[in-house]
């Protein structure tokens, strides 16, 4: 069964007195495991559909299914539980809270909701994820001490956090040098493996996009072309 | 606990703002506490007062009347009310025992209608430690004659220390008489009360009023403490009434006693002597009234300026809501919930509210401390607010409590607001805002 799975999704957004169509009728299917890219220039949709895919947003037609369960009709509580539970998010421009530490930013998100981990099982777990994100040394600094691929790091380790089934990450690179955004490319791919996460990631750097398994390009709202290659 | 410690990291966030906000806080707090510091000390202060003026806390005289209807103030015999007074087992400092001469005091073509009051300076030694005296010695007192005048009253007279005044006056039963004064002393004058600062012997005053030397006017008990009057009063009234003839103290409503007691004194008719029990709680009654009247007033200024700062809080709420709006999308993403986005800029406020609070306290704490050590005199206007010279304050634990928990309210309301709008935004929307 298919991760994800959208059926003639489209999103129209107002625009003054005009409307914008963003993603104007997209379906496909994502395999859980896949570390796959959306690709696409600028206004292709992708942040779009990412969006729509991690519930922060609400397609205008079509469904969104995550892991079997259609998300449209989902009250709030149930949507953000949902998120909180399956999907993690890398964001361009990393969006980590200033005023916590590395450590507690990665720990942020299992201090939300009902059933939280005991302060032992989530220090244990955030230490491995600092660990596995090479920051250990840094784990007591705040976001403003860091560099980019630092910072994009600390997401990454976030984003882990809940132990998500999906992570999607919206132009994780686009903010980083071409050597650091290689080095976090080949950190997410290797989480990918090791604890077989299902990655989406949003790029509009072809170089980015080489190194996805699974490839989806966008153009004008509508899928210009999809396509595997072998592991 | 975790969205507590989110919360003060953010407040800690913007230092300057945050102190700004919390200073507004406090200085509300601060003038609160001041008015309610002061009201709480003022009606024990007058009362206080007033007792030392008065010679007690507690008042019986008797009154008769005489063949023309006039009411003659006397106490013949004072062996009934001692009884009842020692068999009520009431707790006293200490009695007194005061005649009054309502007259004009003449000097050198100056004269002035002035109250004398007469007392045992022997045995009042008490009310010695309280008169202030600017010129002369309480032994110049020795001289029968000798009288204390205020001085306004002295300068008013224009007469200096060994002058011989001259009384004109009315017996206890109406004759006309005149009298003479050596001043032994000129004491300092406490203002709005100077009126009745003239002190005099009980003796030489009883002469004058043509009663005889055990006589008086007023039996004064000065008690311990003025919170007791009411209890005292009530423990002391059925014993007095066993024994001597009492102007009823009940009122219809929530009225004065004393004006209950004036009424009864108009309407009705009596053989003998009828007696009237009065306290300082009578005339504190109007005093309470001021006092309600200040605390309201307080409450107002309180609530305005509140509504005033509450707009400041709203606003900057607003604004800070703007510059993290990426921070409560990223927040949503993540998984926190409406209710918990909600709940971290109530808790923002709170802790603003709450250090705002204990700031206004500690600032109020060492304003009233170094305005209690300032030394305001006894000759001024002032006179009857003081405490020996002294500004005092006295706050309620409930009060405190009272006015912690409207200011909390009040700022969490101020918040409400924008935290709502905050925890309403939706996470795609707050993530793609450019700020």
């Amino acid at each position: 069964m298919a991760i994800v799975s959208l059926k003639e999704v489209k999103k129209t957004y107002p625009l003054g007195k005009t409307e914008v169509h963003a993603v104007k009728g997209v379906s496909f299917e994502i395999a859980r495991g896949d570390f796959i890219s959306i690709a696409g220039p600028s206004g292709s949709g992708k942040s779009t559909i990412l969006n729509m895919i991690g519930c922060i947003d609400v397609p205008t037609a079509g469904t969104v299914e995550l892991n079997g369960q259609i998300t449209s009709g989902l009250t709030d509580r149930e949507i953000t539980e949902l998120r909180h539970k399956f999907v993690g998010f890398i964001f361009q421009s990393f969006n980590l809270i200033p005023v916590l530490n590395v450590y507690e930013n990665i720990e942020f998100p299992l201090l939300l909701g009902r059933n939280t981990p005991d302060q032992k099982q989530r220090k244990e777990w955030t230490e491995y994820l600092i660990e596995e994100v090479g920051l250990t040394d840094w784990a007591k600094h705040r976001p403003n001490e860091l560099s980019g691929g630092q910072r994009q790091r600390v997401a990454i380790a976030r984003s882990l956090a809940t132990k998500p089934e999906l992570v999607l990450a919206d132009e994780p690179t686009a903010n980083l040098d071409s050597e650091t955004s290689e080095a976090i490319i080949g950190l997410m791919k290797k989480i990918n493996i090791e604890m077989n996460t299902t990655f989406i990631f949003s790029t509009h750097d072809p170089t980015i996009v080489e190194l996805a398994e699974h490839i989806i390009k966008l153009k004008d709202g509508l899928i210009a072309s999809e396509y595997r290659r072998d592991k | 606990m975790k969205l507590i410690r989110l919360a003060l990291r953010n407040l800690l966030r913007q230092k300057r703002r945050s102190i700004l906000l919390g200073s507004a806080i406090a200085f509300g707090i601060l003038f609160i506490t001041l008015i309610n510091g002061f009201t709480g000390s003022f009606i024990e202060n007058v009362g206080e007062n007033f007792s030392n003026l008065m010679a007690g806390h507690i008042f019986i005289d008797g009154v008769e009347k005489s063949s023309s209807g006039k009411d003659l103030y006397l106490i013949d015999d004072d062996s009934r009310i001692m009884d009842a007074i020692e068999k009520s087992g009431i707790e006293y400092n200490f009695l007194t025992k005061r005649s009054e001469i309502r007259g004009t005091l003449l000097f050198e073509g100056n004269g002035i209608n002035q109250s004398i009051v007469g007392a045992d300076w022997e045995k009042e030694s008490y009310f010695k430690e309280r008169i202030i005296l600017k010129e002369g010695t309480f032994e110049n007192l020795s001289d029968p004659h000798g009288i204390i005048v205020s001085s306004k009253i002295a300068e008013r007279l224009n007469v200096q220390l060994g002058d011989h005044v001259i009384v004109k006056m009315q017996t206890y039963t109406g004759q006309q008489t005149a009298g003479d004064f050596t001043i032994a002393a000129i004491s300092i004058d406490t203002g709005l009360f100077g009126s009745i600062s003239c002190y005099a012997n009980i003796l030489y005053v009883n002469e004058l009023l043509n009663i005889g030397p055990d006589k008086y006017l007023t039996l004064g008990i000065y008690l311990n403490n003025l919170i007791d009057t009411d209890p005292v009063t009530a423990k002391l009234l059925p014993e007095l009434e066993k024994r001597i003839n009492l102007f009823s103290r009940e009122t219809t409503d929530d009225g004065n006693p004393f004006m209950a007691i004036l009424e009864q004194q108009e309407e009705e008719e009596w053989d003998g002597v009828k007696y009237r029990l009065t306290t300082i709680n009578d005339l504190l009654s109007e005093v309470e009234e001021i006092v309600r009247i200040l605390n309201i007033a307080g409450l107002i200024i309180m609530l305005v300026l509140f509504a005033i700062i509450m707009v400041g809080i709203t606003n900057t709420f607003r604004m800070v809501m703007f510059e993290r709006i990426q921070e409560i999308g990223t927040m949503r993403a993540v998984g926190m919930h409406r209710s918990e986005v909600r709940a971290l800029f109530l808790f923002e406020a709170f802790l603003l509210a709450i250090g705002g609070i204990i700031s206004g306290y500690i600032l109020s704490g060492i304003t009233m401390f170094i305005i209690s050590r300032v030394y305001w005199g006894v000759d001024t206007p002032l006179f009857m607010l003081l405490k020996n010279g002294y500004m005092t304050f006295r706050l309620a634990p409930l009060q405190i409590i009272l006015n912690f928990v409207i200011v909390t309210i009040l700022t969490l309301l101020a918040a409400f607001r924008p935290a709502d709008k905050a925890a309403k935004l939706e996470p795609a929307l707050a993530l793609s805002t450019e700020k």
